[in-house]
C-alpha cells in the first residue's frame, strides 16, 4: 500500500519538474499528496533535476520506502503540468481513490504533443512576431519567419535523429544566421540582420530558464536556481557559438561585414 | 497621438500572436492560449509604454511590467484552476531578456570585453527584475484564498499504519 502510494506521489513530483514546474511547487504538491494518502513519516528533497524521498515502512519491523528520481531535462508540457496539479486538487477533495489516481497520472503522463507541423508553424510565427516587436520592418518580419521555419526545422529532424541538445543549439542558431545573411542579398541597403536573427532566436534563447533559476534563487533554493541559471548560460553560449561561426564564414566568403 | 495608440494596439495584438506561438512550443493547452496571449501582451504594452513614454530603463521598466502580468496570470490561475505556472511561463516571453542574453554571449565571442560587461549586467539586472516582480506579486495573500490545510512541524500523520 505504501509502495504503490509512494510510487504515486513520487511519479507526480517526476512529471511537475520534467514539465517546468518550480522546485518549491513540486515539494508542496508531494507533501500534500503524501499527506491525503496517509504516507507515514514521508519526506522529501526536490532538485530541478532529482527527487529523493523516503517514508516509514508498513509494520512496525518493515524496512523503510525509499525513492530517488533522476529527472533529466525534457521538453516543457504545460498540459500534464495542468493535468497533475488537477489531479492532487481532486485528490486532495477525496474524489479519488488511489488506483484512479493512479490511472489519471498515466493518462496524464501520456498527453499528446502538437504535431510537427504545428509547432513548425508556431515557431516560425513567433519568430516573425519577435522580428517586429524588436523593431523590425517588413524585411526583417519576412526574413525572420523564414528563418524560423528552417530552425525549427534543423530542430525536428535533429531531435528525431538523436542528435545533443548542444549541436542542436549550435546548428540552430548557425542555419538561421546563414539565412538571415544571406537575404541581404534580397533586401539590399537598411535591411538589419540583426533583428531577423533575434527575431529567430527567441524560440531557442533561454529567456525563461534564465528568470525560472532567479525564481528559484529567490525561493532559497540556491542549488535548483544555480542548475537552471548554468543551464541557460550554455545554451546561451551554444547559440553565440553558432552565429559567430555563421558570421565568420559570410566574413571570409563574401565580406560581409562583422 | 492617434498614431501612438493605433501602433500600441498592433503592438498588443502582435504580442498576443507571440505569446500564443511560444504557448504551443510549450504544450498549453488549446483552452488556455487567448488567456496566455493576454498575460504576455499586458506585460508587453505595460514595458513598451514604460521605456518609450515614461523614458525608463530596461530593468526598470520590467519590474513595472511584472506586476500586472503576474497579477493577471494569477487572476486566471484562480479563475481556471489551473496552476499560475501555465500562464507566467508564456506570459513572461516577451519580457525575458533573450536578446539580452544571446548579445551577451555573442560580445563575449567576438572579444567586445566594454560591450560584453555593459550587456551582461543589463540582463542580469533584467533577469533579476522580472523574477523579483512575479515573486512579490504572487507573494501577496488574497483575502478570500484559504491556505490548503497547514503543515503541521512535523509533516507526520498520526499514527497511520502502525
Amino acid at each position: 500500500m505504501n509502495d504503490r502510494a509512494m510510487e504515486l506521489v513520487v511519479g507526480a513530483g517526476q512529471t511537475l519538474l520534467e514539465n517546468g514546474s518550480e522546485v518549491s511547487r513540486a515539494q508542496n504538491t508531494m507533501e500534500i499528496m503524501a499527506r491525503t494518502l496517509g504516507i507515514a513519516g514521508f519526506h522529501v528533497y526536490v532538485l530541478t533535476n532529482g527527487i529523493f524521498a523516503s517514508a516509514e515502512g508498513e509494520g512496525p519491523d518493515a524496512a523503510p520506502v525509499s525513492a530517488v528520481r533522476h529527472i533529466p531535462r525534457t521538453r516543457i508540457h504545460l498540459g500534464r503540468l495542468e493535468a497533475v496539479n488537477a489531479l492532487s486538487r481532486q485528490l486532495a477533495a477525496g474524489q479519488l481513490t488511489l488506483e484512479e489516481a493512479e490511472a489519471a497520472l498515466a493518462r496524464a503522463r501520456a498527453m499528446p504533443v502538437y504535431g510537427p507541423r504545428r509547432s513548425l508553424l508556431a515557431g516560425a510565427l513567433g519568430s516573425a512576431c519577435f522580428g517586429y516587436l524588436f523593431g523590425g520592418g517588413p524585411a526583417e518580419v519576412v526574413t525572420a519567419f523564414a528563418a524560423g521555419v528552417l530552425e525549427m526545422l534543423i530542430v525536428e529532424g535533429f531531435g528525431r535523429a538523436g542528435v545533443s541538445k548542444v549541436f542542436t543549439d549550435i546548428a540552430g542558431a548557425a542555419g538561421c544566421t546563414a539565412l538571415a545573411l544571406a537575404a541581404r542579398g534580397i533586401w539590399g541597403a537598411g535591411y538589419l540582420p540583426s533583428q531577423a536573427i533575434i527575431g529567430a532566436l527567441m524560440v531557442l534563447t533561454p529567456g525563461v530558464a534564465l528568470t525560472m533559476g532567479i525564481r528559484d534563487l529567490i525561493n532559497a533554493d540556491y542549488l535548483s536556481g544555480t542548475i537552471r541559471v548554468f543551464d541557460a548560460l550554455l545554451v546561451a553560449g551554444c547559440l553565440a557559438c553558432g552565429v559567430a561561426l555563421s558570421y565568420l564564414v559570410a566574413n571570409a566568403l563574401l565580406g560581409v561585414p562583422l | 497621438m492617434i498614431e501612438e495608440l493605433a501602433r500600441a494596439v498592433v503592438q498588443f495584438a502582435v504580442a498576443i500572436v507571440a505569446t500564443i506561438c511560444f504557448g504551443v512550443a510549450f504544450q498549453a493547452p488549446r483552452r488556455h492560449f487567448v488567456s496566455c496571449g493576454l498575460v504576455g501582451a499586458v506585460g508587453w504594452v505595460v514595458y513598451l509604454l514604460c521605456t518609450d513614454l515614461g523614458g525608463l530603463s530596461a530593468p526598470v521598466a520590467t519590474l513595472i511590467a511584472a506586476i500586472p502580468l503576474t497579477a493577471l496570470a494569477r487572476w486566471f490561475a484562480i479563475a481556471h484552476k489551473a496552476p499560475i505556472t501555465l500562464f507566467l511561463l508564456c506570459g513572461i516571453f516577451p519580457l525575458v531578456p533573450g536578446a539580452g542574453i544571446y548579445y551577451t554571449a555573442y560580445y563575449l565571442l567576438i572579444n567586445a570585453q566594454a560591450l560584453f560587461a555593459a550587456r551582461g549586467i543589463e540582463t542580469l539586472k533584467t533577469a533579476v527584475a522580472l523574477a523579483l516582480g512575479i515573486a512579490i506579486v504572487s507573494s501577496i495573500p488574497l483575502p478570500g484564498q484559504r491556505r490548503r490545510a497547514p503543515a503541521p512541524p512535523d509533516s507526520r500523520p498520526p499514527s497511520s499504519g502502525t
